[in-house]
């Protein structure tokens, strides 16, 4: 059992030094079993999954699908130093498989006029309201309130289409390029959608921080 | 010289390295003079560095079990064949 986890270890480490430099000479086999590439990923596609669906319920079908695609497919990879991109792209369009089947979208944008969220800054929110008087570290004290459930629940409250583009690129450090390719979006469209997912995601943590008294407003 | 605003729009894209030289030295002027944005750059990092490192939930001892069994029987697993 060791020894098969060791082999893992290796493969993923392989794996992530083919991925992170491009540059450099690919140094995975294109023929390594399809089971030990899956096991080298399994905990960061759940998390994906878990993170992107909302559900984790969901998300055990959703990794499960995700396998059942990739395994059936894996022969047809050409580049298998992309194998991690290729992995959460399968498992983005199960997601969006999944939802349209329930009339859900993953990529659809709001259409507002304006957007709600342009104006607001979580930085100055947090200096304005001041919710931490005798903080050195006002900043890093509210960030510091978010345990890792917290978070979930921000990121399951976001709008999908801007979630996504911020799960692939901050969380699990693909970079815009990629994220773009993984979304199968322009990457202008990833780079807007980051923009205003940001802005949701800073609005929702305040809004969160507020609702559960994290935090005590003026005006509260 | 860029504005408050679109600093602000390009910090992110900056930390991921996905923004162009130019661009690049447009905010970086911006925030040799500006203080404010110096703060929000380096929230935003913090910020960052919060949401990379928020562990996702671990896969149930269940999940995993069938996971095996499902990777043991290879392609013709699951549904659809």
């Amino acid at each position: 059992m060791r020894r098969n986890e060791t082999a893992i270890e290796e493969g993923a480490t392989t794996l992530l030094e083919a991925t992170g430099h491009a540059d450099r000479p690919v140094r995975v086999a294109p023929d390594r079993r399809f089971a030990d590439v899956a096991h080298a990923h399994l905990d960061q596609l759940y998390g994906y999954c878990v993170q992107l669906s909302g559900d984790r319920t969901d998300a055990e079908d959703l990794l499960q699908d995700t396998l059942v695609r990739a395994m059936r497919a894996y022969h047809e990879l050409r580049d298998p130093a992309a194998v991690r991109a290729w992995l959460f792209t399968i498992a983005t369009n199960c997601v969006r498989d999944r939802w349209r089947a329930r009339g859900r979208e993953l990529d659809t944008v709001p259409l507002e006029a304006t957007d709600p969220d342009a104006e607001f800054s979580l930085f100055a929110t947090i200096a304005i309201e001041d919710p931490f008087p005798y903080s050195d570290e006002l900043h890093l004290d509210f960030l510091r309130l978010f345990a890792d459930e917290d978070l979930q629940a921000v990121f399951a409250a976001m709008t999908p289409a801007f979630r996504a583009p911020i799960l692939l690129t901050t969380v699990h450090g693909f970079s815009c390029k990629e994220a773009a390719a993984i979304l199968g979006s322009p990457l202008g469209t990833i780079l807007s959608r980051l923009h205003r997912g940001r802005k949701q995601l800073e609005r929702g943590l305040w809004e969160y921080a507020v609702r559960r008294r994290l935090v005590t407003v003026s005006d509260e | 010289m860029i504005d408050c605003r679109e600093a602000v729009r390009r910090m992110w894209p900056f930390l991921d390295s996905s923004l162009e030289p130019r661009p690049v030295e447009e905010l970086e002027r911006h925030l040799e003079v500006c203080k404010r944005c110096c703060g929000e750059l380096e929230f935003s990092r913090e910020l960052r560095g919060l949401l990379a490192a928020a562990g996702a939930p671990a896969i149930s001892d269940q999940l995993r079990d069938r996971i095996e069994q499902l990777l043991a029987a290879g392609p013709g697993a699951g549904p659809g064949r």
